[in-house]
């Protein structure tokens, strides 16, 4: 691995600063460094200047009513075992469960993985169903990004030259699921993902997909199949039926496209079984 | 056992152990192989220049071997850089040295290549297509031939009953060893020197010094710490790069490999296909036909004992009157075939278990008691004509049996029991000797191997000592000398360890016990005991120190000596069957029964392993935790076998998962209870009635978790690893 200087700032001016003092292609952003440092040491990417987050007062997680606010830079250990978590955003907690292990989730973060934008991260594809957004800061000043927009394609992004992921916005808990399929169970890449979640501002599911290439995705046709609060099994099936055959998966080393499509119709079904909604 | 009774624990548990990779020399240069850049193709130009312009870089390629070795000519078979074939990717074209790790992958990556690249071959079926309808007789890919047989099959099968015919594939596996290959060689004075994380430091100095052609006598090889081996660190390997780096920088040179390249160059277990035919009349087993795919990548000519090997395990355990076999080794364009924790067993005992319980299934028998049926017993011959020793098989198989109906019973919807058996020989025919020496506070075991992780030098050759001679355990110490100084051994490979160089130790034991009882006046052997702290010679009521016993020459030299050695006989095999190629016979008769259940999801076909239970014939066990330990760890890694692990390579040669994300190995999650059981009363040829234990309890494995999947939702895979998507496609889901 080359040499570079490692720089930690403490405020997020100066760590914009550092990242605007450098040609783009010659800086790097790390926040937990599970994904990047495997970059470094295979010398795929060889950048002069490493800005460390580890400093910046981001490392944080608040819940303000029914909206989750988690800082980029906390370790998805800490989200994991957040107490209120598991109860009332099933589906995150299932999901950050699902990267990497234990001993990696001490190291890796939320804005890690969503910066890295793997096409397999198990974080994305909740993230979407959730709604989520995400809270930029850079040069031009701060603003405000859904996740789908934010996720561009495979390891592309929206953040612009100069720009961090300071948090990441969950406006509403919501009842949740979050399925994947992999060659191992553990400690293993996801293949096929279903992250479902259930608004109950608008009553309605959100259905996201993710596992292959290009990106994780929603996909409205199997929403608006389920409708309502308690979709039955004629409704589970439309929306399994459209993933399965519309959806745009496509094959890659890990898995057959004609296996995908076989596997999103179980993980669909049991995703909208696993969730509980309150009143059901 | 308490913990103190593994002695390497400590400095295993605490990082103060050196392994290979640990190995740091002042004043070294680190190493690094440069990879040629296509899988096959003829080599035109390498040019060195521009790494040697590096400050301190010292490059290498087959240019100027003969030079570094003073003109002496090595095995022109093994050179190590290809002079002008390339025959897989990444094989080593050059080696380079330099001051710093990262200036050696600069060198490297400087390195100038000109090749011609030709289509590669990595696919043995569209190599073969009409195999095996069709002989194969294309001496540019055949490596090997091997065939052998009894009786008249061709009319056996026109006249049986029924016959049943199918075909399998299996998969290549690493052996992913936690540490990777590494060495410091060192070259002063004519002297060369390696220091290497090795399970043979014999065979490693064989190996070195004919692919260099210098005297064995000028060669020493010293063993580090091995950090897991099976089968991967047998032979040599980084060994002579690292040695002619050492003599052309003049100084110490490090050379080991990342994890990547672990599995580019590894020499491992490749694929095969395999057709079996089997045919039955009233309900036994008339006739067998057996045929072999072997891939054996750049083959190692001579080296070639993979086809004759893997072959001798395709009948499977069970007697058969008349049979053919036939096995093909392959040349393609992958690293050389190599040895895998029992090569070629696991994946051999899947092929027949699975295929036999097709065929008890196809005529309505109980799989498990069709195979009891068939199993060798004592005195039986096997196919090939080799009297059958002591074998706990049939009483390990009834074993599993009970437990298998015991699980099934109790499984619910979903769940799957299923068993298996496999065999193997312990290799104590490859010899081995040691030194004992004792002293009045110790006896002390002076040997050649390095302890590789299963405990059968630092735990089984002491436990065999202090079983001899009587004394505590803590008070037989291993000690470990380097190829110049240590008595000859093979290695630590073939279950052998506790077998032959357990039963070297003993003998030489035995001479010291002799020689003691002489001088106590006794009429035979003394035993050791301790009196008041000091180890005492004893015989009925006589008594003497070692002080008052040893002679004024061994009081000089601090200790009482006696050396014992052990060649195993092995068994032989009726040559007159064998029509082409090399059979091996037996040395000993290990076997195992395995009882997996699984749970099996109909709809992703994902395979979960819910409990294990191992019936195992290891003949007189001499340490019962280690017994286990290496029962359970060839469990787990036979798991990921049977499940998960798939090394694949793309048409341009190409392995496409280099690493641990996509080469799956199991983790603890995976690993499900394991029970484990010795059948005893079936003894083997080491010390006390010892067999091997290092393979057996891999080898029934995969078979056991397919026979499990098939009972929990009746599909039958015929091909490794049973993979989610393999499972699902058998479910026919897609």
């Amino acid at each position: 691995m080359p040499a570079f200087d490692l720089v930690a700032p403490g405020t997020s001016d100066e760590a914009i600063a550092e990242l605007r003092a450098s040609d783009p292609g010659e800086v790097a952003v790390v926040a937990g460094g599970t994904d990047l440092l495997f970059d470094l040491d295979d010398g795929r990417i060889t950048p002069r200047k490493v800005v460390s987050l580890r400093r910046l007062p981001w490392r944080t997680l608040d819940w303000n009513g029914p909206t989750l606010t988690v800082g980029s830079t906390l370790p998805l250990r800490e989200l994991e075992n957040d107490p209120e978590l598991r109860r009332r955003i099933p589906g995150l907690y299932a999901a950050v469960r699902a990267v990497g292990s234990v001993a990696l989730r001490h190291q890796a973060t939320l804005g890690g993985n969503l910066g890295r934008s793997a096409p397999a991260s198990d974080l994305v594809p909740m993230l979407l169903a959730l709604d989520a957004e995400v809270d930029l800061v850079g040069p031009k000043g701060e603003r405000r990004l859904s996740v789908d927009r934010f996720v561009i394609g495979s390891r592309r992004t929206a953040l612009a030259a100069g720009e961090l992921i300071r948090s990441v916005r969950i406006p509403e808990a919501r009842p949740s699921a979050y399925l994947l399929q992999r060659v191992r169970p553990f400690h293993d890449i996801s293949h096929m993902a279903v992250a479902v979640a259930f608004s109950p501002t608008d009553a309605r599911w959100r259905v996201a997909v993710a596992g292959f290439p290009p990106r994780p995705l929603r996909f409205p046709e199997a929403e608006e199949a389920l409708g309502g609060s308690t979709p039955g099994a004629a409704d589970i099936a439309r929306a399994a039926e459209a993933l399965a055959t519309r959806a745009p998966i496509v094959a890659d080393k890990r898995a057959s496209e004609e296996y995908r499509r076989q596997l999103v119709r179980p993980l669909l079904a049991r995703a909208i079984a696993a969730t509980r909604i309150g009143d059901r | 056992m308490s913990a103190s009774a593994r002695p390497d624990a400590p400095a295993k548990l605490s990082g103060s152990v050196v392994y290979g990779t640990d190995l740091d020399v002042p004043g070294m240069f680190w190493g690094a192989l440069v990879p040629a850049p296509v899988a096959r193709g003829r080599l035109r130009r390498i040019d060195l220049g521009p790494a040697r312009a590096l400050p301190g870089v010292v490059a290498i390629s087959a240019a100027d071997v003969a030079a570094l070795v003073d003109g002496r000519a090595g095995d022109a078979e093994r050179p190590p850089f290809p002079p002008e074939q390339i025959t897989y990717l990444h094989q080593p074209i050059a080696a380079v040295a330099a001051p710093s790790p990262g200036l050696a992958r600069a060198a490297a990556r400087a390195v100038r290549v000109e090749v011609d690249g030709l289509p590669a071959v990595t696919d043995l079926e569209e190599l073969f297509p009409e195999w095996p309808e069709r002989a194969i007789d294309d001496p540019d890919h055949l490596a090997a031939h091997v065939r052998a047989g009894r009786g008249d099959v061709e009319a056996v099968f026109r006249t049986a009953e029924s016959v049943v015919r199918e075909t399998y594939r299996t998969a290549s596996v690493h052996q992913v060893a936690l540490e990777p290959h590494a060495c410091v060689a060192d070259v002063t004075d004519g002297l060369w020197h390696v220091r290497t994380s090795t399970q043979s430091p014999f065979g490693a100095r064989e190996d070195a010094s004919s692919i260099l052609g210098i005297p064995e006598s000028s060669l020493v090889v010293e063993g580090a710490w091995v950090g897991g081996g099976f089968g991967g660190k047998g032979a040599a390997f980084l060994e002579p790069y690292a040695l002619l780096l050492a003599r052309a920088a003049g100084r110490p040179v490090r050379l080991a490999l990342g994890y990547e390249d672990e599995f580019r160059l590894g020499r491992t277990t490749l694929p095969a296909v395999l057709r079996m035919e089997t045919a039955v009349t009233d309900g036994e087993i008339v006739g067998r036909r057996v045929r072999l795919l072997l891939d054996v990548g750049t083959s190692l000519p001579g080296r070639d004992f993979a086809t004759g090997y893997a072959i001798g395990f395709l009948l499977g355990p069970y007697r058969t009157p008349t049979f053919e076999v036939e096995g093909y080794a392959v040349r393609t364009n992958k690293p050389p075939f190599g040895p895998h924790r029992a090569p070629f067993a696991p994946q051999a005992a899947f092929v027949v278990e699975s295929h036999l319980e097709e065929v008890a299934r196809r005529i309505g028998a109980d799989p498990v008691a069709f195979k009891a049926r068939h199993l060798w017993k004592e005195g039986d011959r096997t196919p090939l004509g080799q009297p059958v020793l002591p074998f706990g098989l049939p009483s390990a198989l009834e074993g599993a049996r009970a437990t298998a109906e015991r699980w099934r019973r109790e499984a619910p919807s979903g769940h799957g029991v299923g068993v298996a058996v496999g065999f193997w020989s312990t290799s104590t025919g490859a010899g081995g000797e040691a030194r004992v020496e004792l002293t009045p506070a110790e006896l002390r075991i002076i040997q050649g191997e390095r302890e590789i992780g299963s405990g059968s030098v630092v735990v089984g050759i002491a436990r065999v000592a202090a079983r001899r001679t009587g004394l505590p355990f803590e008070r037989i110490r291993v000690e470990y000398r380097d190829s110049a100084r240590a008595p000859f051994d093979s290695g630590v490979f073939g279950s052998r360890t506790v077998g032959a160089l357990g039963r070297a130790t003993d003998e030489a034991i035995t001479a010291l016990l002799r020689s003691l009882g002489e001088r106590l006046g006794a009429p035979g052997p003394a035993e050791l005991g301790i009196v008041d702290g000091q180890i005492y010679a004893i015989h009925g009521r006589t008594r003497r120190s070692i002080a008052e016993l040893w002679t004024p020459a061994e009081e000089a030299q601090g200790a009482m000596a006696a050396e014992g050695k052990h060649y195993g006989k092995g068994g032989a095999i009726d040559e007159s069957l064998v029509r082409d190629g090399q059979f091996y016979a037996f040395t000993d008769f290990t076997g195992a029964a395995h009882v997996a259940e699984v749970e099996v999801d109909r709809e992703t076909g994902s395979v979960r392993l819910v409990r294990y239970a191992a019936f195992h014939d290891a003949g007189v066990v001499i340490d019962p935790a280690s017994a286990r330990a290496q029962v359970e760890g060839g469990i787990a890694m036979g798991i990921g076998t049977a499940l998960t692990e798939e090394a694949i390579w793309a048409d341009d040669g190409r392995l496409t998962n280099a690493g641990l994300v996509d080469y799956r190995i199991p983790t603890l999650p995976e690993i499900p209870p394991i029970e484990v059981h010795f059948v005893e009363g079936f003894a083997g040829a080491g010390p006390f009635g010892a067999k091997g234990l290092g393979e057996p309890p891999i080898i029934p494995v995969p078979a056991a978790v397919a026979s499990a999947v098939r009972d929990a939702v009746g599909a039958h895979v015929t091909e490794l690893p049973l993979t989610p998507e393999r499972v699902a496609r058998e479910l026919k889901l897609l």
